[in-house]
C-alpha cells in the first residue's frame, strides 16, 4: 500500500515555507511516498509566475518546481481564481498569451477537493 | 486517480485573519463553499483575529474593498452548518456575540479543540 500525499502551498516563492515545501516533496519522493499533487493557493500562486526573476544567489524556486514536474512527474495545480487576482493569467490579450509557467496545470478549487479526497495525508504550508 | 476514494472525510477550515487585511478570509470562504458543493462534510472555525470575520455591521466599502462577508449567507445552501467561534478570542478583543450570520456556536477552548480534532483534514487561513 503506497502512501499518497497532497501538498497545499500558500506562500510566495521568496518565502522560506515554500523552500520547506520543496524539500518536503523531495524527502517524500526519496522515501517512496507518492505525491498525488501540489496545489497552489493564496499567495502560493505566485510560484507559477513565468517572468519572475530572482537574483542568482537566492534559492531558485521556479527551477525547483519545474524539475519536480519534469523529472518526477509531480503534478502542479494552480488555482486560476487566486492567480488572476494576483495578475497571473493564461488568457492575456497582449503578444504573450500567458504569464503562467508551463510546468503548472491551470485548475480550480475543485482540484483541491479531489486531492483532499484522494490523499491519505494532506500538508498545508 | 485511485478508485478507493474515501468520500467520508471531514474538513475543518480555520480562519485566523481579520476580514479585510488580506485575502485569506475570502479565499477560505471560497474553499469552504467548493468543498460544500462537492458534498464534503465541512466545518468553519474562527480563532484569534479570525473572529472579526463574523462580527456584524461591517462596512467594507468604506475602505474600498470588495465586501465578501455577505457571501457567508451562501453557507447554508451548501449544508455547512457547523460554524464555531472561540469564546476566548472574542473576550480578548472585547467583542460581543453580535454576528452577521446565524448558526454560530461560541465555544470554550476545550470544546473548540475537541470539535477541531473530530476532523480528518485541517486547512488554516
Amino acid at each position: 500500500m503506497q502512501n499518497r500525499l497532497a501538498l497545499v502551498v500558500t506562500t510566495p516563492p521568496n518565502s522560506n515555507l515554500t523552500t520547506t515545501a520543496i524539500n518536503l516533496v523531495k524527502a517524500a519522493l526519496d522515501s517512496g511516498v507518492s505525491i498525488i499533487g501540489v496545489f497552489f493557493y493564496q499567495d502560493g500562486v505566485l510560484n507559477a509566475a513565468k517572468y519572475l526573476s530572482i537574483p542568482s544567489d537566492e534559492f531558485q524556486t521556479l527551477a525547483q518546481w519545474q524539475q519536480l514536474n519534469s523529472e518526477y512527474n509531480v503534478p502542479l495545480y494552480l488555482c486560476i481564481t487566486a492567480a488572476e487576482k494576483r495578475g497571473l493569467s493564461d488568457e492575456l490579450n497582449n503578444h504573450e498569451s500567458s504569464n503562467i509557467d508551463s510546468a503548472f496545470t491551470v485548475s480550480g478549487l475543485g482540484e483541491l477537493v479531489e486531492l483532499t479526497s484522494n490523499a491519505e495525508r494532506v500538508v498545508q504550508l | 486517480m485511485s478508485e478507493n476514494k474515501s468520500r467520508d472525510k471531514t474538513i475543518a477550515i480555520i480562519n485566523t485573519h481579520a476580514p479585510f487585511s488580506n485575502a485569506a478570509g475570502k479565499e477560505a470562504l471560497d474553499a469552504a463553499l467548493i468543498f460544500g458543493s462537492y458534498e464534503q462534510a465541512t466545518s468553519l472555525f474562527f480563532l484569534g483575529d479570525g473572529v472579526f470575520q463574523v462580527i456584524g455591521d461591517q462596512n467594507a466599502s468604506a475602505i474600498d474593498i470588495k465586501d465578501y462577508l455577505k457571501t457567508f449567507s451562501a453557507l447554508e445552501f451548501y449544508d455547512i452548518e457547523n460554524i464555531y467561534v472561540c469564546q476566548q478570542s472574542l473576550t480578548e478583543r472585547n467583542l460581543s456575540a453580535h454576528f452577521h450570520i446565524n448558526n454560530i456556536q461560541v465555544l470554550s477552548n476545550e470544546v473548540f479543540s475537541q470539535r477541531l480534532h473530530q476532523h480528518n483534514v485541517i486547512y488554516r487561513f
